[in-house]
């Protein structure tokens, strides 16, 4: 089975985080970069399959240079090899034109089963895999807590609000995960040491047949009109008890539609 | 001349920052104040295979050297742990897996190393004696030959970790100090097999309480008519001195690279503390009495930092290291103090408050000036072994 796990490298959420003032896209040099955290629950769920039926995982990402790091870090963990989609042009796209660039490249590369994470935690869209999935006419199968491959069959369990969905599709498809699924593993030293030995491909937008006029900032469908720091954390409400105190509290998250 | 690590070492440090990414200060903390062994990141370390890196290959390990060993030592450190990391990296890697790699019979490494490599059984060391510290040709406990067997009695004191080894290096004299000539003949070094000698009721132990550093208990230890077979001498009879060279230079240097990440961490700490907090309308880090001496400890670890480099380079060379091993343990333990003394004064009042970790890095780096040889003898070691001048003693 040939599993392609899309990975994307992330501002460190410890860090201070910040767009930059001339174009309004993320600084991502102003943060140390770090594999997207639900990328690598992708990375370990397609660890696992190969693991229980054979294959190659490889991993696809696109972003800058620096996102080698994170493709390391991928391959450190068991994943065979990696694309790298890497193009001055791609800088600044929104998630259209991240999923038809990726999608690109997903079709050059050839997969049975495309997974990555259900968002990032940077653009936090969580649009990614949907987008995918239609642009390759492949089943979506998102928010997996649950991943069940047997022929060419895909069993997921799907998480709602009341529970989770049983979903069946065939493959190929598109899987995005979430937190519950798994545990990742940590790349271990001989991981660490092979993983500098991987074939690690990168592609330009016209290796990948990407049209120039359809990514990057100029092209985008969505734009960041303006931007401002949060502001600084408000006093907070001290409800004392004098008797009502649970109805009170229980008033005030009513009010702000937490209950 | 090139100074970059080798890609070995920076995948150490890549690796174990990242197991370590996933405990913070406060974690450290709780192992402290419950005074528990850290199993979380020991498991993690071990499943990983950071435990065996300096393991030879062929009995499960990675195969890599004392220098990647000193860089995962201050990792794990620098990640928070502080002192507690000492033990994690000295007693089962350094004492157990190194010497045995180096002194080992063929069946000793046959029967430990990939248990070592794993994790899966740990190890301790005794030398120090109530009577022999800085002394350590000095020490009494006496190996007497019974056949084919060798009788042990003596008492050992300050032996860290007796609690969750399985075998402990125990030194012992088969010559008396008085009659051996040189003084550093008629040491040996026996693989105790810890449970079995406690059954045996030849080994009892008791823990000291003490000031810090509490992940690990460290204990009296009384041996009593304990019966071992030749089988387990480590290395030659009376010829132990060359197993003890290569315990002790590790030692320093692994507590030197132990020191050196509580000295980044005291750091981190102080500095954060020094831009965030604000009297008189500005963050304490903008006066030069507060920020001067954190910007002396940067210089003083990027300097201990080379030279424990080199003295962990020169071990896996092959090379004399017990100089450069010996400066680096006196830079970097020295380091550890001076950058958890400028994080306490830097805090202020609330160093003394147990909710901060400063004074929990405070009573660490103090042990470093210390164990396991305390500055005064580095210093006698540079004055008479490297200066020539005359000896006092």
């Amino acid at each position: 089975m040939n599993i392609v796990v899309c990975v994307k490298q992330v501002p460190d959420t410890a860090t201070e985080r910040k767009l930059r003032s001339e174009d309004k896209t993320l600084d991502r040099d102003a943060a140390d970069g770090v594999v997207n955290e639900l990328d690598e629950y992708a990375v370990e769920e397609a660890l696992r399959l190969k693991e229980a039926h054979g294959g190659e995982v490889t991993v696809l990402s696109m972003g800058p240079a620096k996102a080698t790091e994170t493709i390391r870090k991928a391959l450190a963990m068991g994943a065979d090899k990696a694309v790298h989609l890497h193009d001055d042009a791609l800088h600044g796209s929104d998630a259209l034109g991240t999923s038809y660039a990726v999608s690109q490249a997903l079709k050059k590369i050839g997969f049975d089963l495309v997974i990555l994470g259900s968002e990032s935690t940077d653009a936090r869209t969580g649009m990614l895999a949907a987008m995918l999935a239609e642009r390759l006419g492949a089943p979506q199968l998102t928010l997996a807590s649950k991943v069940e491959i047997e022929g060419t069959a895909i069993r997921v369990e799907r998480i709602t609000d009341y529970g989770y969905d049983k979903v069946e599709a065939s493959l190929p498809a598109v899987v995005s995960v979430v937190e519950k699924i798994n545990e990742p593993r940590y790349p271990s030293f001989k991981g660490i040491m092979a993983a500098k030995k991987k074939p690690v491909e990168t592609l330009g937008i016209a290796d990948a047949d990407i049209a120039a006029d359809q990514v990057g900032l100029a092209n985008s469908w969505s734009e960041v009109v303006d931007f401002a720091a949060a502001p600084p954390r408000a006093a907070g409400t001290v409800i004392k008890d004098e008797g009502d105190g649970g109805a009170r509290a229980a008033e005030f998250l009513a009010s702000k539609k937490f209950i | 001349m090139d100074f970059t690590l080798p890609e070995s070492a920076q995948a150490v440090r890549r690796g174990v920052a990242d197991v370590c990414a996933r405990y913070d200060m406060d974690y450290w903390q709780r192992c402290e104040t419950e005074k528990r062994w850290p199993e979380e990141v020991w498991a993690d370390l071990a499943k990983g295979g950071w435990l065996g890196l300096a393991v030879p290959e062929e009995y499960g390990g990675a195969g890599q050297g004392l220098l990647e060993l000193a860089v995962a030592t201050e990792t794990l450190s620098a990640s928070g742990s502080a002192g507690g990391s000492a033990f994690m990296y000295v007693l089962t890697p350094g004492f157990g897996a190194l010497t045995l790699a180096r002194h080992g019979s063929a069946e000793q490494k046959e029967a430990l190393l990939p248990k070592l490599a794993t994790g899966e059984m740990e190890t301790c060391f005794a030398l120090t004696e109530p009577d022999a510290g800085s002394n350590s040709l000095a020490i009494s406990t006496f190996a007497r030959r019974d056949g084919s067997d060798f009788v042990v009695n003596g008492q050992k004191v300050w032996i860290t970790g007796v609690q969750r080894a399985a075998r402990m290096l125990l030194v012992t004299r088969t010559i008396p100090a008085e009659r051996a000539r040189p003084r550093t003949d008629g040491l040996t070094v026996f693989l105790v097999d810890v449970p079995e000698a406690v059954r045996a009721g030849g080994l009892t132990y008791r823990p000291i309480p003490k000031m810090g550093a509490n992940t690990t208990p460290s204990n009296m230890v009384f041996v009593d008519d304990l019966r071992l077979p030749a089988s387990s001498v480590l290395g030659e009879v009376d010829r132990g001195v060359a197993v003890l060279w290569d315990v002790l230079n590790p030692e320093r240097i692994l507590l030197a690279a132990s020191a050196l990440g509580a000295a980044e961490v005291a750091l981190r700490v102080g500095v954060d503390y020094a831009k965030q907090r604000e009297v008189f309308g500005r963050p304490i880090g903008a006066n030069q009495a507060v920020a001067f001496p954190l910007a002396r400890v940067k210089a003083e670890i990027e300097l201990a930092r080379l030279m424990l480099y080199k003295a962990a380079w020169s071990f896996d060379n092959g090379l004399p290291c017990g100089t450069e091993a010996n400066i680096a343990k006196l830079a970097a333990s020295r380091a550890a103090w001076e950058a958890a003394d400028a994080a306490f004064q830097t805090h202020g009042g609330m160093a003394y408050s147990l909710e901060y970790p400063v004074a929990r890095l405070l009573a660490d780096a103090r042990i470093g000036r210390i164990a396991p040889v305390t500055e005064e003898l580095l210093l006698n070691h540079l004055a008479t072994q490297v200066l020539g001048l005359p000896r006092s003693f």
